[in-house]
C-alpha cells in the first residue's frame, strides 16, 4: 500500500493549488448562476471542490479560459475579473492539464464485452456465425447475426464509443439473450454440420462419439481460449468432475454442453480483465492481458492462437515481437474492425443508412467511406489524406458525383431480371475531379449532414475534435426576408446568430459548414453557372478562405496539428475503451510528436497508440483507496 | 383446462426427442372423450405480388361445380375443404403497399386500428402463452415500408415480424420461463456460475469485486423470477421433446419449418393465431432453389416483361407458393384435434393483396378460405359474387364469426355473405352456345377459352366444347401474342384458324381471326 501511494503522481495528492488560487475567484465571479438546482449552461462550480475534482472535470477548463478571455463571460451586466485574475486562471489550466500533467495510466476496471465483440468472439470460438434465418433479397434489410439481433445496441460510452461498456451494466434481459444464444451456439456446434469446428478442439470424433479423455482436451482448449488465458488445473479439473460421472458418448455430450454453457455464462467469459492478477500499484498488464487489448483494438476480437503463444510465452514484452504482432493483426482481413466499428462510429457513417430507402444505394454510399478508411490502413498512408487524397471508390450507383472520371469505371452491365443491386465499388485515382477526393467531400458524408450548420458542427466534433455545449433552447427560426429585402440564407442566418451567445459557436461552426454549400443536399456539386453561392469564410485563427478548396489547404497545413492531436485522441480512446483524462495528456502528446516528426501514417499511428504507456500498463487499487 | 392436461400427458408417453414430421403419424388423445368444445385457429398466409390470371382464375363453374384452375392444382386435393372466394377487391389499379395494407386491414385508409387478425387474436388469444405469430420469410423493403407487413397493432402501427424457424421454434417450446426442464436446467447453471463468480469475488481486487456484485446481483435477480414462477404452479406442456429444424439453407427449407411450427402450435394450443407472409410485397427474391435467376417483382410484371422464359419461370415461383399452401393443409389435417383435424378447428385466410401482377388491379384477388372453423364455414364450394367485394366485407364476416362485435371494419359495414350457408348473390354470365365445324380448310369454333391445366405446357390453349372433346390451341408466339389469347382466358370467344383433326381432337395451329362473345376489349379485364 504504502508502494502505492508513493508511485501515484503528485498531481492528484499534495497539489491544493486549485483551492488556493481557483475557487476564491470562481466563488467571486462565477458561482452565484452556476450553481444550485439549475445551474447556467448546467455547469455547477460548487461541486468542484478540490483540485482531484478539478482534475476530474479537466474538460470544463479549457472551455472557462475561452469565454473568460473572450469577455463572453461573466455576462455584459455582471461583476467581472480582473486581467490578472484571468491570466492566473490560464497559468493554473495550462499548467495543470497541458504543459506539465504527470502522465499515468488508469485505475485497471474489467469490462464486459459489447455485443459486437461478443459477436466476433463468439464467431471466432466456435468457428462459425451464428445467422438468422430469413431471406436477403437485394433490397431489403435484414439482421442476418442472430446476436446483433437479440443482444440490445450498447449505447456509446462516455468515450462515444460503444466498446466503453462501462455504463452499461449486465440485466437479466442481456442475461437471457447471451443464455439463449450460448444454446444456439452450442447446438450448432455439436451438430453433424459443424463437426470440423469441434474437432480442432477435440481431435477427430470416431463413430463412437466423443470419448472422456477428447471431451477433457475439449473442455481445456475452449476454456483457454474463451478465458483468454492460461487456465488453472484445478479449475479444470473442477469442471472435469461433471463430465467424469458420464457413461454413454451421448451422455458425455450432454456433460460437456452444460459445461461449456458454464464457460460461456461465466464472469472471466463475458467481461475483459476479470482474470488478471497484479499487486496494488502502478505496473505493465499481464501479457494475457496486453494481447487481448491488442487483438481488441484491432479486430474487435479476442487473441488468436498465435497472439495467446507470444503472450503465455512471454514474447510480447519483446519490443520486436510485439512490434510484428501489430503488424500481423493490421495486415489481417480482421482488422477491418477499424473501419467498421472504429472509423464507422467516429465519423457516425450509420447516418448514411438513412439517406436513402433505396438500400443498394444507400450501401453505395456508405461503402465509399469504409472502402476509403480501408484503404487508408492497407496501403499505410499519411494522416491527412483522410480529408486530402486523389483516391476515391464509386461504383455505378454512385459514379454520377464524378462526372469527370467515371469514364474510368469498367462497364456495368445489370443481370437481366434484377431491378437494382449493390455492386462493389471500384478504387479510381481521382484525374480531373477537383471538386472530390477525401472524406468530407464523399457524397454520403455530405447527404447525412444536412445543411451548413450540421456540416460544420460534424466537422468541429468528428474532424477538429471540438466538442460543442448544447445550443441554447430558445433559438427560434431563421427569419424569411421581408417585403423590400433580398438577402441570401446565409446572409439572414449571420444576423440571426449574431448575439454573442450564439457567435462564440458559431463563429467557428459556419465558416465550416458554409464552404460546403456548393454540395447539395444529395451531396451533388453544384455547377450551375452565374449562380452565387458564398462559400468564403474565416477561420476563428484568422485564416481567410473563398472556396473549399483553400480551407482544405488551410486544414492540411495551419490546422494540421489539432487534426492530427484529434485522430491520436480518437485512437487512444476508442482502444483503451474509455475516455481520455487529463492524465493522458503527456501520451497524446508524445505520439503526436512522433508522427508530426515524420508525416506519420495510419500504420505508424495504430503502433504508437498500442505501444503508448496508457495501453501496456495500468494502476491496480489497494484495498484501503 | 382439461384439454391441455390431458394433452400433456400424452406428450410424456412419448418420451424421446421427436421430429416434426414424425408427429404426422401421432394419433392424440383426442379420440377419449370430451365435451370440451376445441378451440378454433386463426391463420392467415400471404401470397406476394398477385398472380397471373388466365393460370389462377376458375373458367366459369358454379358454386357446387366447378373446375380447379392451373394454378390450383397444387392443393387440388383438398377441395372439399376449400371456400374459393371469386370478384374479391373493388380497386382498380392500387400500390403494392396500399393492396398489402388492405389484405388484413380491409381498406388502405383504415390505418389507425388494428388489422382483423389482432382483433381475433384479442379475441381468442388470451388463453395461450403465445397470443399471436406474426411471421414471415424476408427482410424489410424500405422504399415502400409497407410492402414488408401485414399485421398491425391497435395504432394501425405495422407489428414486427419474425423470419426464423429456430427461434420461433425455441420460443414457444424452450423457453425456461415455460417450460419445467428447460428451468430446470437454467436453476442449476444459474447455481453453478454463482458459486464460481463467489470463489472468484473471494480473490478478485476492488474493481473486480465491483463487476462481480454486478454479476451476481444480476444472477439473483434471475433465480427470483424462477423461484416466482415455480411459486405461481405455471401449468404447461412437456413440449421440449420436440426436435428443433436445422440446416435450414433456402426459402424452401425455411418455409417448411415454419409451417409445421405453426401446426405444431395450434395442436399444442401455445397460440390460435398466426399470420405469415411468404414474401414481401414488391419482392426481390430469386427463387435460386427453382433454377430461377430473374427477381420475383420482376417477373410478375409478366406482361412488360413479356417473353416466354419470364413466363414460365412466374409460373414456377406461384406454383410453389400453391405448393405451401397444399402443405400447410396437409399439415393441419394430419394431425388429430378432439373428434376431427386441426384443420376442421381452423379457419386459414390464404391469398394476395393484388389480383393481376402486372397491371396492379385489385380486383378478382386470390382469396381462399380453407377449412371449417369448427362448424363456421361451409366448404367445397367455389363463390364467385356478382359484384366486386371490398376486403373490408369479408374481414367483417370473420370477426364476427369469431365473436368481434364490430358492426363496421374497414371503411365498411355489410357483412360478407355466404361464406357459411347463408344466400349471395352469384355471378351470371349470359348464356352461350358452344361448337366447333370444320370446312375441310379453316376450323372455327366457339366456347371459353382456358389455358392448359398443365403449367409446364403453359403455353398450350384449350377451347372446352360441350359434349365434345376439347379443341387445342397450340400456335406460334407471334399468334399468341398478336390475339391476346391470354387475355382472353375464362371468357367466350369465337376463333378461327387452320390444323389438323388427331384422333378425333381438333388442332388449331395457326390463327386467322378471333372475337370475343360478350365484345370485351383487351386491356379491360385479365391483362
Amino acid at each position: 500500500m504504502l508502494l502505492t501511494a508513493l508511485m501515484m503522481p503528485a498531481v492528484s495528492c499534495a497539489d491544493d493549488s486549485y483551492e488556493r488560487e481557483i475557487l476564491p475567484l470562481l466563488a467571486k465571479y462565477c458561482v452565484a448562476c452556476h450553481s444550485g438546482d439549475e445551474p447556467s449552461a448546467k455547469l455547477d462550480f460548487s461541486i468542484i471542490k478540490t483540485q482531484q475534482d478539478a482534475n476530474a472535470s479537466f474538460e470544463t477548463w479549457r472551455r472557462v479560459v475561452e469565454l473568460l478571455k473572450s469577455g463572453e463571460m461573466p455576462p455584459e451586466d455582471e461583476e467581472r475579473p480582473s486581467r490578472l485574475d484571468i491570466e492566473n486562471i490560464e497559468t493554473w489550466y495550462r499548467s495543470r492539464f497541458i504543459e506539465n500533467v504527470e502522465a499515468r495510466p488508469a485505475d485497471f476496471r474489467p469490462r464486459r464485452l459489447s455485443a459486437y465483440e461478443y459477436r466476433n468472439t463468439l464467431r471466432s470460438l466456435f468457428g462459425f456465425d451464428l445467422e438468422v434465418n430469413i431471406i436477403e433479397a437485394e433490397q431489403t434489410i435484414a439482421e442476418k447475426s442472430l446476436v446483433m439481433k437479440l443482444l440490445p445496441l450498447d449505447p456509446p460510452g462516455k468515450s462515444g464509443f460503444r466498446n466503453d461498456t462501462s455504463g452499461n451494466p449486465l440485466t437479466t434481459v442481456i442475461w437471457d439473450q447471451y443464455s439463449y444464444l450460448v444454446d444456439a451456439g452450442l447446438e450448432a456446434f455439436f451438430s453433424p454440420r459443424h463437426q470440423t469446428d469441434l474437432e480442432a478442439y477435440s481431435g477427430p470424433i470416431l463413430v463412437s462419439g466423443v470419448s472422456h479423455d477428447q471431451a477433457e482436451t475439449l473442455l481445456q482448449s475452449f476454456m483457454t481460449r474463451a478465458y483468454r488465458r492460461q487456465v488453472e488445473n484445478s479449475e479444470l479439473g473442477r469442471r472435469m468432475i461433471h463430465i467424469k460421472e458420464a457413461g454413454s458418448s451421448e451422455e458425455i455430450v450432454d456433460r460437456l454442453k452444460s459445461e461449456l454453457k458454464v464457460v460461456l455464462m461465466s464472469p472471466e467469459f463475458l467481461y475483459r480483465g476479470l482474470l488478471m492478477r497484479g499487486n496494488p500499484g502502478q505496473q505493465s498488464v499481464d501479457q494475457y492481458e496486453l494481447a487481448e487489448r491488442l487483438s481488441y483494438f484491432i479486430w474487435g476480437d479476442m487473441p488468436d492462437a498465435e497472439l495467446m503463444r507470444n503472450a503465455s510465452s512471454g514474447n510480447l514484452s519483446k519490443s520486436e515481437i510485439y512490434r510484428s504482432e501489430i503488424v500481423r493483426l493490421l495486415n489481417d482481413p480482421k482488422s477491418r474492425n477499424l473501419a467498421e466499428d472504429f472509423a464507422v462510429q467516429w465519423f457516425s457513417l450509420d447516418e448514411i443508412d438513412h439517406v436513402s430507402d433505396n438500400v443498394p444505394y444507400a450501401v453505395a454510399l456508405k461503402s465509399q467511406p469504409l472502402d476509403f478508411v480501408k484503404y487508408l490502413f492497407a496501403a499505410d498512408r499519411p494522416l491527412l489524406e483522410l480529408i486530402d487524397s486523389d483516391v476515391a471508390y464509386f461504383n455505378t450507383l454512385t459514379s454520377r458525383f464524378y462526372p469527370q472520371d467515371r469514364k474510368q469505371l469498367a462497364r456495368y452491365r445489370k443481370p437481366k431480371g434484377i431491378e437494382v443491386e449493390i455492386v462493389p465499388n471500384q478504387q479510381i485515382t481521382l484525374q480531373d475531379t477537383s471538386e472530390r477526393g477525401g472524406l468530407l467531400t464523399m457524397p454520403g458524408v455530405l447527404a447525412m449532414n444536412k445543411g451548413p450548420v450540421l456540416r460544420g458542427v460534424w466537422m468541429l466534433e468528428r474532424l477538429l475534435g471540438e466538442p460543442l455545449p448544447e445550443p441554447p433552447p430558445d433559438v427560434g427560426q431563421i427569419p424569411q426576408n421581408r417585403n423590400g429585402q433580398s438577402l441570401t440564407f446565409r446572409e439572414r442566418f449571420e444576423l440571426h446568430r449574431s448575439k454573442p451567445a450564439c457567435a462564440v459557436c458559431h463563429d467557428k461552426i459556419d465558416p465550416l459548414g458554409f464552404s460546403l454549400e456548393r454540395y447539395d443536399k444529395s451531396g451533388a456539386f453544384v455547377t450551375k453557372s452565374g449562380e452565387t453561392i458564398d462559400t468564403s469564410g474565416q477561420l476563428p485563427s484568422g485564416e481567410i478562405f473563398t472556396t473549399y478548396q483553400e480551407l482544405k489547404e488551410i486544414l492540411v497545413t495551419s490546422q494540421r496539428d489539432q487534426i492530427v492531436r484529434n485522430i491520436v485522441q480518437k485512437t487512444l480512446s476508442y482502444a483503451l475503451c474509455r475516455k481520455l483524462k487529463y492524465y493522458d495528456r503527456p501520451a497524446v502528446d508524445k505520439i503526436v510528436n512522433e508522427l508530426n516528426q515524420r508525416d506519420g501514417t495510419y500504420r505508424d499511428l495504430i503502433r504508437l497508440v498500442a505501444e503508448s504507456m496508457p495501453f501496456r500498463e495500468t494502476i491496480i487499487k489497494g484495498e484501503s483507496e | 383446462m382439461n384439454w391441455r392436461i390431458s394433452r400433456r400427458t400424452f406428450l410424456r408417453g412419448v418420451g424421446a426427442m421427436l421430429p416434426l414430421p414424425f408427429l404426422n403419424l401421432m394419433e392424440a388423445e383426442g379420440r377419449a372423450a370430451n365435451s370440451e368444445k376445441p378451440p378454433v385457429r386463426f391463420m392467415t398466409l400471404f401470397k406476394p405480388n398477385g398472380v397471373h390470371p388466365p393460370s389462377w382464375n376458375i373458367n366459369g363453374g358454379t358454386e357446387n361445380d366447378f373446375r380447379m384452375s392451373p394454378l390450383m392444382r397444387p392443393f387440388a386435393s383438398h377441395k372439399q375443404d376449400l371456400l374459393i372466394l371469386d370478384n374479391m377487391g373493388d380497386f382498380g389499379f392500387s400500390s403494392h403497399a396500399n393492396s398489402t395494407r388492405r389484405f388484413l386491414s380491409g381498406h388502405h385508409k383504415n390505418t389507425k386500428s388494428a388489422s382483423m387478425d389482432q382483433l381475433i387474436a384479442d379475441q381468442i388469444g388470451q388463453d395461450t402463452v403465445h397470443r399471436s405469430l406474426e411471421l414471415t420469410t424476408e427482410g424489410l423493403f424500405p422504399n415502400q415500408i409497407g410492402c414488408s407487413y401485414i399485421s398491425y397493432d391497435t395504432n394501425g402501427d405495422p407489428i414486427p415480424r419474425e423470419s426464423d424457424p429456430q427461434l420461433v421454434f425455441d420460443r414457444l417450446f424452450r423457453n425456461p420461463l415455460q417450460h419445467p426442464a428447460k428451468r430446470k436446467e437454467m436453476v442449476s447453471l444459474l447455481d453453478r456460475v454463482g458459486e464460481d463468480a463467489k470463489k472468484l469475488q473471494s480473490k478478485a481486487g476492488v474493481e473486480d469485486r465491483l463487476i462481480l456484485d454486478e454479476y451476481l446481483s444480476v444472477v439473483r435477480d434471475a433465480e427470483q423470477r424462477l423461484d416466482n414462477l415455480k411459486s405461481a404452479g405455471t401449468e404447461s406442456p412437456e413440449l421440449t421433446k420436440f426436435m428443433r429444424p436445422d440446416g435450414l439453407s433456402n426459402l424452401n427449407e425455411q418455409v417448411d419449418a415454419m409451417l409445421d411450427i405453426i401446426a405444431l402450435a395450434f395442436w399444442t394450443d401455445s397460440t390460435r393465431c398466426a399470420t405469415y407472409m411468404l414474401g414481401n410485397s414488391n419482392s426481390r427474391m430469386i427463387f435460386d432453389f427453382l433454377g430461377i435467376k430473374e427477381q420475383h417483382h420482376y417477373l410478375s410484371h409478366f406482361f412488360r416483361n413479356f417473353s416466354r422464359d419470364n413466363i414460365d419461370a412466374l409460373l414456377k415461383i406461384s406454383e410453389w407458393h400453391m405448393e405451401k399452401f397444399n402443405y400447410l393443409l396437409t399439415k393441419l389435417k394430419s394431425y388429430k384435434d378432439q373428434n376431427g383435424t386441426l384443420l376442421e378447428n381452423s379457419v386459414v385466410l390464404f391469398g394476395s393483396g393484388m389480383g393481376h401482377s402486372d397491371n396492379h388491379t385489385a380486383t378478382r384477388i386470390p382469396m381462399i378460405l380453407a377449412g371449417q372453423g369448427g362448424g363456421m364455414l361451409k366448404t367445397g364450394r367455389y363463390v364467385r359474387y356478382s359484384q366486386n367485394q371490398q376486403i373490408g366485407k369479408l374481414h367483417l364476416s370473420l370477426l364476427q364469426k369469431f365473436g368481434v362485435e364490430k358492426a363496421a371494419y374497414g371503411e365498411n359495414s355489410t357483412a360478407l355473405a355466404g361464406l357459411d350457408s347463408s344466400d349471395f348473390e352469384a355471378f351470371q354470365e349470359p348464356s352461350f352456345k358452344s361448337w366447333v365445324k370444320s370446312d375441310g380448310q379453316s376450323i372455327t369454333v366457339q366456347g371459353r377459352l382456358r389455358m392448359s391445366d398443365d403449367l409446364d405446357e403453359a403455353k398450350l390453349f384449350f377451347i372446352d366444347v360441350q359434349d365434345q372433346e376439347s379443341v387445342r390451341i397450340d400456335v406460334s408466339f407471334g399468334d399468341f401474342h398478336h390475339f391476346n389469347l391470354a387475355y382472353h382466358c375464362g371468357t367466350p370467344i369465337t376463333l378461327t384458324g387452320t390444323g389438323q383433326q388427331t384422333d378425333g381432337q381438333y388442332v388449331i395451329t395457326k390463327l386467322t381471326e378471333l372475337n370475343s362473345l360478350f365484345g370485351k376489349k383487351p386491356g379491360t379485364q385479365n391483362g
